[in-house]
């Protein structure tokens, strides 16, 4: 997932230069960064593509791998013995990694055809299991063929392929690994290039490394440890033979490592699992809950159609740094001239110092403040209806630097100013004078103002110019 | 909640800074957003904690009580393949969750986050076009 990240980081550079405009960056960020992840997936090496759209891109995977696998069988060729597996598995993983960095197709067709020489029930397999992964529904398919490749005696199906598959005890164990790794993206380089077993055994602990890495890929974190090495051990005792745990370990490798979302995979566990129970079901509780969770992310997070669950991870990424974004962009943008909108608690109190409308102000402060309130959830949702709300109490909405002038004007009871300096003084501000029945300041006459009973919301605005005159039509509004 | 906790604590930004530079104040209107959230999020939230927590060392230039870091989960450190990393960076307090609280964590997290946006960005429509 390279491209990925340089694509974000390319973008939060675009966005850091060009952050003036608000709104317009913010959607522009959104679109770039819904773009960039959908033409990604098309680029992508094929084996993620064919992770990622699973249902569709099914049969013409198949079709790839199948048709690239006489290429792919020349190479494997020339790879030695059978029981070679270190150095042909790791050169299976490297070239499986040239596979998964170069996004080019014939390589990656190539590598996927080296992930899974041909098997024809692995690849069955392996399909299934990504059916069942993207799906997240249970089949007892699925589960047949992962009993089936468990308890097939393994020879028939291993040694033939042995013969032209050098690696294959090392690739079935590893075989539904790249199967979770494509997923993985990213972070399944490193695994793989540390993988260096040497030996049956080393292939055990081989696999049980990039295993952990595998199931940590999908955030299974100390539970995902001992769930390897128990299936290991439960193969092992179950097994007789080295090929036969090679066999169990894959398979139960298999259920392991698919055993990120899939209910066929926690059903397997459960019918192998009589070793590992307590352990195997609190697997699948924690399972159950992240997947609950992840569904619950899914519906938050817009463009939520990937059915992946590492890129669903990067969408939310992606997403909460878009969201982030936007809440600088939004606090830049109301620099300056800006109008913040804020309840006049402090203001009403002191304006409530005037003589007439003392008691009114005061009897009327606690209304005020649920008002407050009210409006300040109105505007949570929708500013036009915290509008409406307002007209509907009298009430309106002003800057706060008209309230401070308000207060202060009231010793000296301003003269009414005519309405085109309001309208000039409106313009930049959040002065919104509001009648009872009318809407624009410039409607507003003149009377003698009367103490500030001015409740309400009141904004800050930069031009204070037209401060005074504006107070005072307020100050008429209010009153009015 | 949200609007009345952030509307006045951008009152309270515009009366104190009056004077100071337009980076600094979108920097504090910012962290204004960022605290009426986490307020009005409440502290049963591992991300308003962490938020919370913050603010609070940055403002009073002392350690935190310790409250984030003992968390009573085990803190795993985060291994080479865990696409998770990427979230917990960008969620306050992630780094000390396990994966499942993390998930939940974020889905509030995002909740919070929209609200806020559509809130800010209601206010900014409201001012109008002269709001520069």
């Amino acid at each position: 997932m390279q491209p990925s990240s340089r694509e974000m980081q390319g973008m939060a550079g675009s966005m850091n230069g060009g952050i003036s405009r608000s709104s317009a960056v913010a959607q522009i960020a959104l679109r770039e960064l819904q773009n960039g992840h959908g033409g990604q997936q098309i680029p992508n090496s094929v084996p993620q593509a064919s992770f990622d759209h699973g249902a569709s891109g099914h049969d013409d995977f198949l079709d790839q791998m199948l048709s690239s696998l006489p290429s792919s069988w020349a190479e494997l060729g020339n790879l030695k013995t059978p029981w070679d597996p270190p150095e042909a598995g790791q050169r299976l993983f490297s070239a499986g990694l040239a596979g998964e960095s170069s996004p080019e197709e014939p390589s990656a067709a190539a590598a996927e055809g080296m992930r899974y020489p041909l098997y024809d029930e692995s690849s069955l397999l392996a399909n299934r299991l990504r059916q069942h992964q993207i799906s997240g529904g249970s089949s007892p398919n699925g589960k047949g063929m992962m009993v089936h490749l468990d308890h097939q005696s393994q020879q028939q199906m291993l040694l033939p392929s042995l013969g032209r598959s050098p690696v294959a005890s090392g690739d079935s164990g590893l075989l539904p690994l790249p199967l979770t790794l494509g997923t993985g993206g990213y972070d399944v380089d490193a695994p793989f290039k540390s993988l260096n077993p040497t030996g049956g055994e080393g292939l055990f602990n081989g696999l049980g490394g990039p295993l952990q890495r595998a199931q940590s890929a999908f955030g299974h974190p100390q539970g995902g440890a001992s769930m390897p090495s128990q299936n290991f051990t439960a193969a092992a005792g179950a097994a007789a033979g080295g090929v036969g745990q090679a066999a169990s370990a894959s398979a139960s490798a298999s259920a392991s490592a698919g055993g990120g979302t899939g209910p066929p995979r926690q059903k397997v566990r459960a019918r192998r699992g009589q070793a590992t129970d307590p352990h195997s079901i609190a697997e699948r509780l924690r399972r159950e809950r992240i997947a609950d969770r992840m569904k619950a992310l899914q519906e938050l997070v817009p463009n939520a159609n990937k059915t992946d669950k590492a890129s669903m991870l990067d969408e939310i990424i992606d997403y909460v740094k878009f969201l982030q974004l936007q809440v600088k962009v939004l606090s830049m943008s109301r620099l300056g001239g800006a109008a913040a909108v804020a309840p006049l608690v402090a203001d009403i109190s002191s304006e409530g110092q005037g003589g007439a409308g003392s008691g009114g102000a005061n009897s009327s402060g606690d209304s005020l403040t649920v008002t407050e309130h009210q409006v300040a959830k109105l505007m949570e949702e929708d500013m036009g209806s915290a509008m409406q709300y307002l007209q509907g109490k009298g009430l309106c909405l002003m800057p706060i630097s008209l309230a401070s002038a308000i207060s202060t004007a009231t010793a000296c009871p301003p003269r009414p100013p005519s309405s085109s300096s309001l309208s000039s003084a409106g313009a930049g501000h959040l002065g919104h004078g509001i009648l009872p029945g009318g809407l624009h300041p410039p409607n507003l006459t003149g009377d003698a103002p009367a103490s500030p009973g001015v409740s309400a919301l009141t904004a800050q605005s930069a031009m204070a110019n037209g401060g005074a005159e504006a107070a005072k039509e307020a100050v008429t509004v209010s009153k009015a | 909640m949200l609007a009345f906790r952030f509307l006045r604590a951008l009152t309270l930004v515009h009366r104190t800074t009056p004077n100071s530079s337009n980076a600094a104040r979108s920097r504090r209107i910012q962290r204004a957003a960022f605290a009426s959230m986490a307020y009005s999020a409440g502290p049963r939230r591992a991300w308003s904690r962490a938020l919370l927590c913050r603010f609070h060392f940055h403002r009073a230039r002392r350690r935190c009580a310790g409250r984030s870091r003992t968390a009573g989960v085990p803190r795993r450190p985060s291994t080479t393949g865990s696409p998770a990393d990427g979230l917990r960076r960008l969620v306050p307090g992630g780094t000390e969750m396990d994966y499942c609280s993390l998930l939940e964590e974020t889905a509030d997290y995002i909740r919070c986050l929209s609200k806020q946006v559509k809130l800010m960005q209601s206010i900014v429509d409201s001012v109008g076009p002269g709001g520069r």
